[in-house]
């Protein structure tokens, strides 16, 4: 039996996916095979910037392979109109032009058409015979100059929104926004030590190793299946709608396995384009993507420039901060600036914030939700200034981190009131870890060595809705459908919910994700909503096997349902010991006294409960001489509420590590002057590979969400928000050089070292 | 990739016959895996494609009194597995141990190694049609040019990418040319051209030509080696700067120093001043220091690479004073 009573959760059971994923069984996009399959591929915008003059696609079309060509006159023209996809607010006319372009191409790999064919090297011979002529205009890539006067304009008809009214002014500013809460000026009258730092982060993109898929059949009654790589086949299903201008009733989303997603699979690139080949050829088409036009042609997370300010008295109270952020949207509106604003300061208890957020049109691919989107590019300015105000007062930086830290009570600038939630618990966990309390042995070969600490926030999405429909076994074993897509062990982490509610073993569950029309509407797997919101729906589910089963033991044992007891996954009758059943031996009754036992549950939880807290340190070994830091020790310490499976805890942890050490120390889409990306593959686009990293070392603290039924809190995303500060701040330690430009790369780190004497 | 015509060659005699005038006609594939991405990226364009790993009898490694020979076909993996070059020849064994990763040194092969072509993003492009694919300029001049050559004055600015090569042609390797007239000998330093000489290729092979062996004579007794390479990621990684080194020295005096740099020019770059430098030299860390400075003496970085000419130094100083002491 694990902690706090539980039988189940807090286990580690073998994932019920995991033989057919390491076996190769598991079915992913690449796999689908249909009769009559065409392959499909896409031409794209050689330029980052130019009206679309004319699209001459008879070249292609007489080419004896090809069966089709699409371009954006094929989509139907859809008016301006907003849409929630779960982890993003977008505009459909805006997505509609991101699958097609319509009028202008606003980024290089912007898809200009879509092409079928016989096999994909037509396909890919066909996509040369398009001739697209092309009025080139000005470009802009980076987000200040994007938002100086005279830049080159992405939206001719866009005008900037500020402070939530609508202006006459024309820019690529879609938005300005403040959040105000007390007076700065005061707080920072107040204040002994102010610090001020301006940072800029780049381009990075999720890195999935799945490229995105998507296969299509328009069918002779109208019926549009689409097998595909998504993290929300509902949102998919949505999109499809909207953009097709189709009922949702005639569109059927089968979501495949997925080869990760991390906030980049939940917007279509494909799918539309993919559908509309299909509609024209009767045939069922087949799109994958290549590795640069994921780099080039879908959401990477935004590059982005900070100015951060806080101020703190010489007793080490903080008293003021703002912060100016301005986030590159890429091609159309909707970074994720809002939700860096929201994240920003929210570790820590300010009394007087301003923070003024910038959505900024730049042409680059639109970004898309990457890992607790906003919040890293957010946090790396933010502790890299409480680190130097803790160094500035001579206190651990840690401390300061306790005696400043967010608590139940404590307000976000941006509004809401935390309920309980476990910044402080994190903090102190990781100021009392046996890492922090280690000390740093000297390099041996000439190198420097520091240690360094970050701590993040995020959200989590506590709300959401998730459908789950069980039927029982006579063996006593269930099968369980779900709409949530698994990209990091849901179907664990949910079936251990349900088996914890009932009384049985994780491997008694069986969960399959199915498609949108077997199943209830359920949100997408995102925002770290799915162990928390479909794990809740699962509670409900064995809250709701329990019910039935006391009216099929009533039927059975002839007594009232409610003189039944469940408890300690026993069934009992009050008044008779003889009359008991643990939920296996009722199953295979049960059938008789009322037929097959099914259940059907949706819940769709109200949204409050608290976010999620981090705390990293990390020990590196910068080389003076080459610029290259390397990492000797990573430890990453975070509130999960309750860990419902704890190997995939950590591996959410560890994972989001990885990710934001790329990051912070190599990833970045380094652009030309004429606003191509040089590096659009994995050898010069550089992520870690295992050999650059030490075990990462993670410490679960558990204070439980009051909002869930269990304790969960979501886990995925904010172990990326720390590690980019937390080795600014340990190679600060190690050199005495500040760095405030990701990435932290060895050409880079080199020269502000040169330049700075460090 | 565009369309192309496959044959599997069978002898090495028959080879050129497959082959074509130009590079355009035909190209032979070895482990393909430098080829296949070329096409795939349509850096290159043949209309056939002559396997050769269809030939019997050229994966081999023997060695003799002179030497060793190390046939074309011969792996990565077998070569860094060999017993005689881990013992023998640990410039070799070391160069190719950090040359991609496991799954590519199983498939590549050594002289594929050393004719893989460039690394230059925009020539692995499909768009931008630089002066190595035929165009009209070199992108890299007035682009990002993080990791180009710090030496050589264009017209092209790659470096060439191999690992392998730098160590072969420190260890005075001899490349085994097979072509229409038959076979001939080529000493590596004579092997691979700059830009100004052929802008199209690195080296003196013609179309209808096929590398069929390296040869590395004995090293000389009281001579040591090392390779020592610097990249960003510990893995699946070319080099920022690379040096192979092979050192004759004897009570502490060089009689012999065999400097190779890689990463830093179109060619494997022999660091020919500071060689002379050593010559007759007691080792000491200045002397090592200056042979460092004369080594990059002749470097004209571009506007991003500053930082290899830094590394490119530290890499000369370190493997003096290592194979000295
Ligand atoms: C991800 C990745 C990382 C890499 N990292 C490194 C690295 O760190 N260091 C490094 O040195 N290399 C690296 N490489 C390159 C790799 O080592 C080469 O691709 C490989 O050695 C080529 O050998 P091959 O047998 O596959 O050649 P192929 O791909 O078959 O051929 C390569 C070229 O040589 C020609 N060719 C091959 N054999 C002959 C012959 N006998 N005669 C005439 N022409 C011939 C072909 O026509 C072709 O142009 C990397 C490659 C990849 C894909
Ligand atoms: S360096 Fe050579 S390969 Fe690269 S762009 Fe210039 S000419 Fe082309």
């Amino acid at each position: 039996m694990s902690q706090n009573g539980h039988k189940v959760i807090g286990t580690r059971p073998i994932r019920h996916d995991g033989v057919d994923k390491v076996t190769g069984r598991a079915i992913y996009g690449a796999d689908i095979q249909l009769t009559g399959l065409l392959h499909g591929t896409v031409k794209r915008s050689p330029h980052p910037h130019a009206r679309i003059k004319n699209i001459d696609t008879s070249r292609a079309e007489a080419h004896p392979g090809v069966r089709a060509v699409v371009t954006a006159h094929d989509l139907p023209q859809i008016a301006d109109k907003l849409a929630d996809l779960g982890e993003a607010i977008v505009n459909l006319r805006d997505a509609s032009n991101n699958v097609l372009a319509y009028g202008k191409v606003l980024y290089k790999g912007h898809a200009v058409a879509g092409v079928a064919a016989i096999n994909l090297h037509v396909a890919q011979e066909a996509v040369e015979l398009i001739d697209v002529e092309y009025e080139v205009l000005p470009h802009v890539t980076g987000v200040l100059e994007a938002m100086e006067d005279g830049a080159p304009i992405l939206h001719e008809d866009m005008k900037t929104t500020s402070m939530g009214e609508e202006t006459d002014k024309v820019s690529n500013i879609a938005n300005h926004f403040q959040h105000k809460m007390g007076e700065p000026d005061d707080g920072f009258a107040e204040a002994d030590v102010v610090i001020e730092r301006e940072f800029t982060t780049q381009t990075v993109h999720q890195g999935y190793i799945e490229t995105h898929n998507a296969t299509a059949l328009w069918n002779e009654e109208g019926q549009l299946t689409i097998w595909t790589s998504t993290q929300g086949a509902f949102s998919v299903r949505d999109q499809m709608a909207e953009i097709l201008q189709m009922p949702v009733s005639k569109v059927k989303i089968v979501p495949l396995e997925i080869g990760g997603g991390f906030g980049g699979k939940i917007s279509v690139y494909l799918d539309p384009v993919a559908a509309l080949l299909s509609k024209k050829t009767g045939h069922p088409v087949k799109m994958t993507m290549t590795r640069d036009e994921v780099f080039e042609g879908t959401g990477p997370t935004p590059g982005s420039y900070l100015k951060v300010k806080m101020g703190a008295t010489s007793d080490g109270r903080l008293t003021a901060a703002t912060a100016y952020m301005a986030y590159e949207a890429g091609a159309y509106p909707g970074s994720p600036v809002g939700a860096g604003a929201g994240c920003i300061f929210t570790p820590y208890d300010i009394p007087n914030v301003q923070i003024d957020g910038y959505d900024v049109c730049v042409n680059k691919p639109k970004t898309n939700a990457y890992r607790a989107p906003g919040a890293t590019n957010a946090a790396y300015a933010t502790e890299t200034v409480v680190d130097e105000i803790s160094e500035k007062l001579g206190v651990d930086p840690l401390e300061f981190r306790v005696k400043n830290g967010a608590k139940e009570g404590t307000r976000r600038a941006d509004g809401p009131v935390h309920p309980r939630i476990g910044c402080i618990e994190t903090t102190e966990a990781a100021l009392n870890s046996e890492h922090y309390r280690s000390s740093l042995a000297k390099s041996a070969n000439g190198k420097v060595r520091g240690r360094g600490v970050a701590s993040g926030y995020w959200f989590n999405f506590n709300g959401g809705r998730s459908a789950i429909s069980v039927s029982i076994n006579p063996d006593g074993t269930i099968n369980m459908l779900e709409g949530s897509t698994d990209i990091g062990g849901s179907r664990a982490s949910i079936a251990m919910q349900l088996a914890e509610t009932i009384g049985l073993e994780a491997t008694d569950i069986k969960p399959y994700v199915v498609d949108t029309d077997s199943i209830g509407y359920t949100d997408v797997t995102g925002g770290s909503r799915t162990t928390f919101g479909t794990g809740y729906a699962a509670h409900a589910t064995g809250q709701a096997l329990i019910r039935e089963m006391k009216e099929r033991a009533s039927k059975l044992w002839d007594v009232p349902a409610d003189a039944i007891d469940f408890e300690d996954g026993v069934f009992s009758y009050r008044d008779d010991a003889e009359k008991r059943g643990s939920f296996k031996e009722m199953a295979s009754q049960a059938g008789d006294a009322g037929g097959p036992v099914v259940a059907q549950v949706s819940t769709n939880p109200d949204g409050s409960g608290g976010g999620a807290f981090a705390t990293h340190v990390v020990d590196v070994e910068v080389d003076r001489e080459t610029g290259k830091v390397d990492i000797l020790r990573y430890t990453a310490v975070q509130d999960a509420g309750t860990a419902i499976h704890p190997s995939y805890v950590e591996g959410q942890m560890q994972g989001g590590v990885v990710q934001g050490i790329g990051w912070g120390l190599n990833e970045e889409y380094i652009y030309n002057d004429d606003g191509s990306m040089t590096n659009a593959s994995f050898l010069d686009y550089r992520m870690p590979t295992t050999l650059d990293l030490p075990m990462i070392e993670t410490i679960i603290v558990e204070v439980p969400n009051e909002s869930h039924p269990y304790g969960v809190r979501g886990v995925g995303e904010v172990p990326i928000v720390p590690p980019p500060a937390a080795l600014a701040n340990a190679i600060y330690d190690a050199t005495g050089v500040r760095l405030r430009d990701l990435p932290m790369s060895p050409p880079r780190v080199q020269k502000a070292l040169a330049e700075n004497g460090g | 990739m565009r369309n192309f015509s496959y044959v599997n060659a069978t002898s090495i005699e028959q080879v050129p016959s497959l082959l074509g005038r130009s590079w355009d006609d035909a190209v032979v594939m070895a482990g393909g895996t430098d080829l296949v991405g070329e096409m795939k990226d349509y850096a290159a364009v043949p209309k056939r494609v002559v396997n050769l790993k269809s030939i019997e009898g050229l994966d081999y490694i023997r060695q003799d009194d002179a030497g060793l020979r190390i046939g074309a076909l011969t792996t990565l993996t077998d070569v860094l597995e060999n017993s005689a070059v881990s013992q023998e020849l640990p410039v070799l064994h070391q160069a190719v141990s950090v040359i991609a990763s496991p799954q590519i040194r199983n498939m590549a092969t050594l002289a594929g190694n050393i004719l893989q072509r460039p690394r230059c993003w925009y020539y692995r492009s499909e768009d931008f049609p630089c002066l190595k694919k035929g165009g009209a300029r070199c992108y890299a001049v007035g682009g990002v040019n993080t990791y180009h050559a710090i030496f050589g004055s264009g017209p092209s600015y790659i470096v060439h990418p191999s690992d392998a090569a730098p160590a072969l042609m420190a260890l005075g390797a001899t490349v085994h040319v097979h072509g229409p007239r038959g076979g001939d000998e080529v000493l590596m330093d004579d092997f691979f051209t700059m830009p100004e000489m052929n802008i199209r290729r690195e080296n003196i092979l013609r179309p209808n030509e096929i590398v069929t062996e390296i040869s590395i004579p004995k090293p000389e007794a009281n001579s040591k080696g090392m390779f020592l390479k610097v990249r960003e990621r510990e893995s699946i990684d070319f080099a920022l700067v690379s040096l192979a080194a092979q050192m004759t020295v004897v009570n502490g005096t060089c009689e012999r120093a065999s400097l190779v740099l890689g990463g830093v020019a179109p060619i494997p770059w022999r660091a020919v001043e500071a060689e002379d430098y050593l010559r007759g030299r007691r080792i000491t860390e200045a002397r090592a220091e200056s042979a460092a400075e004369a080594a990059v003496e002749d470097a004209a970085p571009m506007p991003h690479n500053g930082y290899k000419v830094e590394i490119a130094k530290n890499l000369v100083k370190q493997a003096v004073q290592a194979l000295a002491s």
